[in-house]
């Protein structure tokens, strides 16, 4: 038995860098195999047209630990797992796996389209070296945990995207793993089949599995994960623990103040959103009164700055979403019309906040209030939401234990 | 990049061919899981191939038939005189298309195959070598099934049996080896750029002309003109004369031929296995 604090994955500044340009990429790989059949490494910076998609990357992970990679689009976190996993070659550093490495590399497509779902497996099983008995078990595993049984005899092409998701995650995630690389599993598949594989992520963890795991999905980051690792331009922005991660990159999301738009500040259109839209909501702030972070339990006041291009009756409200935009936890409006002239500001208090602590996403709405048409809604379009961070109370045993299933909201009971 | 040592697996930015010890144990652990992958995918492959089909495998022999048949009416109706073959112009043309091609066959699968598993190998570590190793598949079925067709016709064209015939299947070896070695060494590049695949098409048209498929061989030609030094040239004739008694047998040749191909396959595999996360890298 191995100790437990040995690390099963270790990367040791990690860089992969790419060519933009594929002319030139192309070009580059020509060097590079040649440079590698002279015996020669490559070069130790970037060439011309050459950008770092992973930049100097080091992490340790234990068995029984979840690595959440978040980050926006292109941030590396891909390329990153396809290092771990050894499909693409290191341009700097190394990482060094210990035992059997399961991947899910951008869902199902790591398939031959013409095989069955059963030889498909097969033939991923051969390459773990499982002998004949055990490839069948595992197989038979692999297909009654994808709920694919009555789909094993049909080649993959004929698969929907989401049985190829429930194929690959079984795939990955059964055939006896000691690390686990997983992209964007929920991105596709039924609500139940997600549910499946977070408690078979769970349990894997619990069975000493480690566990890397690329996602948008930052409620699932949150929960499964314990330490997280924020991505930007290829480099470690952030590491520390899940929740931390989260509320950083949350955090890289905010809008800019309209201020620094208006000056024009890098937005290309230099022309104010409000001109554009009806209603525009410049800017959101939660908070409680008198200043302080929104914390459970105590009231939260919501102002909300407006400008319309022309006076217009509206109601308006809020709604309040998990941090990954998934859940609507709670909202309210107010249906009472009010004239919004050129612009000024919509306040409203919560006299006791029942969120938990945790990172939401506050999404305030102004309608037209005769055809109740939405005129603003904010954090839907291309502008970061508004966050909501929640600080919690002190620890105790109830609190603790609401955190343990992601209890979003706490409610007044009297019990008799 | 890829070594093993106990159950530890490093990758790193050294040059694989630093710790040749590793690599080579890295291919060979990869080689493990060949047979069985190669098989099923071939298989599958196979019957996936012919199913949209109603003639199925009866198209595999046609284009050889079809070659054969038209050299044989051009040389009937002389638009073209070669001489004597030695043996039934039919037969000599008709061997003769089908190593040539079993050869182009080989020559062509590696790109074949690894162009159209491109999607899966840039996420999926199998190794690569199961596709190599189901085209390889794919050029020996092709050929079985010619072979039928072939001793079908030279069995009612009269054609007598030798007993040197039991050499022809190590011509034929050494055949499809050539060109599929030769296939795999051009498969690093082709993967990057079109203009292999390309290239290899007009050059397979070309070829064709400069090897003694449907004319006789030995002839006038100088045995210094790129025909004599083609080397799929002793390859060819010898295995034709061996399974039919036509002339110019040249043992030496083939084995040398023969050798060279085996050894340029073994290179060409591990140049491959070098290039393998470059290439992965910029599918």
């Amino acid at each position: 038995m191995r100790a437990a604090a040995e690390p099963v994955v270790r990367a040791d500044h990690l860089t992969k860098r790419y060519a933009g340009d594929l002319r030139r990429s192309l070009r580059y790989a020509l060097r590079d195999v040649g440079r590698e059949l002279a015996g020669r490494r490559g070069p130790d910076g970037p060439r011309p047209g050459e950008f770092a998609a992973v930049d100097d990357v080091s992490f340790e992970l234990r068995r029984g630990e979840a690595l959440a990679i978040v980050g926006p689009n292109g941030a590396g976190k891909s390329t990153l797992l396809k290092l771990l996993y050894g499909l693409i070659k290191p341009d700097g550093g190394e990482v060094r796996i210990r035992g059997r490495v399961g991947a899910l590399i951008e869902l199902g497509t790591g398939f031959d389209d013409v095989l069955t779902g059963r030889e498909n497996v097969a033939v991923n099983a051969a390459v773990l070296g499982l002998s004949e008995d055990e490839l069948r078990t595992a197989t038979e595993e692999v297909l009654a945990f994808g709920e694919l049984e009555d789909a094993a005899d049909m080649p993959v092409r004929f698969y929907s995207s989401g049985m190829k998701a429930r194929l690959a995650f079984a795939v990955a995630a059964h055939l006896r793993p000691d690390v686990l690389l997983v992209d964007e599993v929920l991105a596709v598949g039924d609500f139940a089949f997600q549910r499946k594989c977070f408690r078979h992520m769970r349990a894997f963890l619990d069975g000493g599995g480690a566990l890397v795991l690329v996602s948008h999905n930052v409620f699932l980051v949150q929960t499964l994960c314990t330490r997280g690792m924020l991505l930007d331009r290829g480099s470690c922005a952030f590491a520390g623990t899940a929740l931390d991660t989260v509320a950083r990159y949350l955090a890289t999301r905010q809008p800019r103040p309209a201020a620094n738009r208006a000056a024009g500040e890098g937005d290309g259109d230099g022309e104010p959103r409000a001109a554009a839209a009806p209603v525009a909501i410049e800017a959101v702030s939660a908070q409680r009164p008198g200043g302080g972070p929104p914390a459970t339990g105590e009231p939260l006041e919501i102002a909300v700055r407006y400008r319309c291009a022309e006076p217009v009756d509206a109601v308006w409200g809020f709604t309040v979403w998990t941090g990954d935009h998934w859940v609507c936890v709670t909202g309210e409006r107010d249906l009472r019309p009010r004239r919004l002239e050129r612009a000024g500001e919509l306040s409203a208090t919560v006299p006791r906040l029942p969120l938990l602590a945790g990172a939401y996403v506050l999404r305030p709405t102004i309608v037209d209030a005769e055809t109740m048409q939405p005129l603003a809604v904010h954090g839907l379009d291309d502008e970061a939401p508004a966050v909501l961070e929640v600080a919690g109370g002190a620890a105790d045993l109830s609190r603790n234990a609401m955190t343990a299933v992601n209890q979003l909201v706490t409610i007044d009971v009297d019990w008799h | 990049m890829n070594a093993v040592a106990g159950d530890e697996t490093v990758y790193s930015a050294d040059p694989v061919l630093r710790s040749p010890g590793r690599f080579l144990a890295a291919a060979r652990a990869d080689l493990r899981a060949v047979p069985p992958s190669a098989w099923r995918m071939w298989l599958r492959g196979v019957q996936a191939r012919h199913r949209q089909s109603r003639l199925g495998y009866a198209w595999l022999p046609v284009p050889a038939l079809a070659t054969a048949l038209t050299w044989v009416y051009l040389d009937d109706v002389r638009v073209v005189r070669f001489g004597d073959a030695g043996i039934p112009y039919l037969a000599y043309v008709l061997i003769g298309v089908v190593l040539w091609q079993t050869f182009t066959d080989a020559l062509h699968a590696p790109l074949r195959r690894l162009g159209a598993a491109r999607h899966v190998l840039t996420k999926a570590r199998l190794p690569h070598e199961a596709w190599l190793a189901a085209g390889a598949l794919d050029v020996a079925f092709n050929l079985l099934v010619r072979l039928g067709v072939l001793a079908a016709v030279l069995v009612a064209a009269g054609t007598p049996v030798r007993g040197a015939i039991v050499l022809a299947p190590l011509g034929v070896l050494a055949l499809g080896v050539l060109g599929f070695a030769i296939g795999l060494a051009l498969a690093p590049v082709g993967l990057l750029y079109d203009d292999v695949g390309e290239a290899l098409t007009v050059a397979t048209g070309l070829w064709f002309f400069l090897t003694p498929v449907v004319y006789p061989w030995p002839s006038e030609i100088p045995g210094d003109s790129v025909i004599a030094l083609n080397p799929v040239t002793p390859v060819l004739v010898t295995t034709r004369a061996w399974a039919t008694g036509a002339p110019g047998a040249e043992p030496a040749q083939l084995a040398a031929v023969g050798a060279g191909a085996a050894a340029l396959l073994v290179a060409a595999w591990l140049v491959y296995r070098v290039a393998r996360p470059h290439l992965v890298a910029r599918l």
